[in-house]
């Protein structure tokens, strides 16, 4: 079993999932669904889609270049089996797993760093230059079409009822 | 999905150029032929100076298809044209060369001689291919 790489957005293809595409020059693609082979299709370059890793990556979006990558590499040789090689292997395959999460997550924070004390400037940059348009609670209330008409706590409705309606009985 | 009418490409040196469906050989009930599959096809277009001249009634084998492939463990694979190698009675490429990729369907099918011939890049994915499914599960290091 062989995990392939989709050709557009770099996930991960899984056997009996999407589609291999061979070009007369003998180069073949592998999409992991009809999304990316229809992007494919509409010569679409993955470099330019914001969804896919290759954007991703290109635009410091995420991490790119890290020691945990060196692992998932492929080998065209086939290796030998060795029953300590695999024990260790599926081992080592939690622990990097995890590494990568953890180095993934402090690459999102130091990316996501100075976001809210940006917000919060251009925020304040905005109230600065419109501060004209905002009006004090109380001169809003002095201002009788700017607030809502006043309700009476107890509103007695009158009901009209005809001497027709009166004379039949109720049904059901 | 090569039926009657169906103008295929030619993956050889044989002197045709662009071959038309006519019959599809062993399909009593079948529509349409698939990679593997012979067919017999009329020359439309022929290179001059070959002996395979316009309008030569010809069978071939098709070796790829728009229309994707499905294999057993589940692979889809899609060509980009359609496109078939001319054959004499015995099952012999008429041509010496075959270009392209050819899909190893055509080599299950008794065709050996025209996926030995063909070209060293074509070997690679056929080899690739095999490789694939031959690799042992049990290889996770790999």
């Amino acid at each position: 079993m062989r995990l392939e790489k989709c050709w557009f957005c770099s996930s991960t293809v899984y056997p009996g999932h999407g589609i291999m595409f061979v070009r007369n020059d003998a180069k073949v693609f592998r999409f992991c669904r009809s999304k990316c082979h229809k992007n494919f299709k509409m010569k679409r370059n993955p470099r330019k889609v914001k969804w896919t890793k290759s954007y991703r990556k290109l635009h410091g979006k995420e991490l790119t270049q890290d020691a945990t990558f060196e692992f998932e590499r492929k080998r065209n040789r086939p290796e030998r089996y060795d029953r300590n090689v695999v024990e260790n292997t599926l081992k080592a395959m939690k622990k990097i797993e995890e590494v990568r999460v953890q180095r993934e997550a402090k690459f999102w924070e130091k990316r996501m760093k100075g976001k809210k004390s940006k917000e919060r400037k251009e925020a304040a940059v905005e109230l600065g230059q419109a501060i004209h348009l905002v009006k004090a609670p109380l001169a809003m209330q002095a201002e009788p079409s700017l607030t809502l008409p006043k309700v009476p706590e107890k509103m007695k409705v009158k009901v009209s009822v005809s001497k027709q309606d009166e004379s039949q009985p109720m049904q059901g | 999905m090569i039926q009657p009418q169906t103008y295929l490409n030619v993956a050889d040196n044989s002197g045709a150029k662009k071959p038309m469906c006519i019959r599809i050989l062993k399909a009593s009930n079948r529509k349409y032929a698939n990679i593997g599959n012979v067919i017999v096809a009329v020359v439309k277009e022929a290179v001059s100076n070959m002996p395979l001249r316009k309008s030569e009634i010809v069978r071939a084998v098709v070796v790829r298809t728009c229309k994707e492939l499905k294999r057993d463990n589940g692979m889809i694979i899609q060509f980009d044209d359609n496109a078939a190698v001319v054959i004499n009675q015995e099952g012999n490429p008429k041509g010496t060369r075959v270009f392209g990729p050819v899909a190893r369907e055509s080599r299950e099918s008794n065709f050996t001689k025209i996926v030995s011939l063909a070209p060293e890049i074509l070997q690679i994915i056929i080899n690739l291919l095999f490789q694939i499914e031959n690799t042992p599960i049990n290889n996770w290091n790999d």
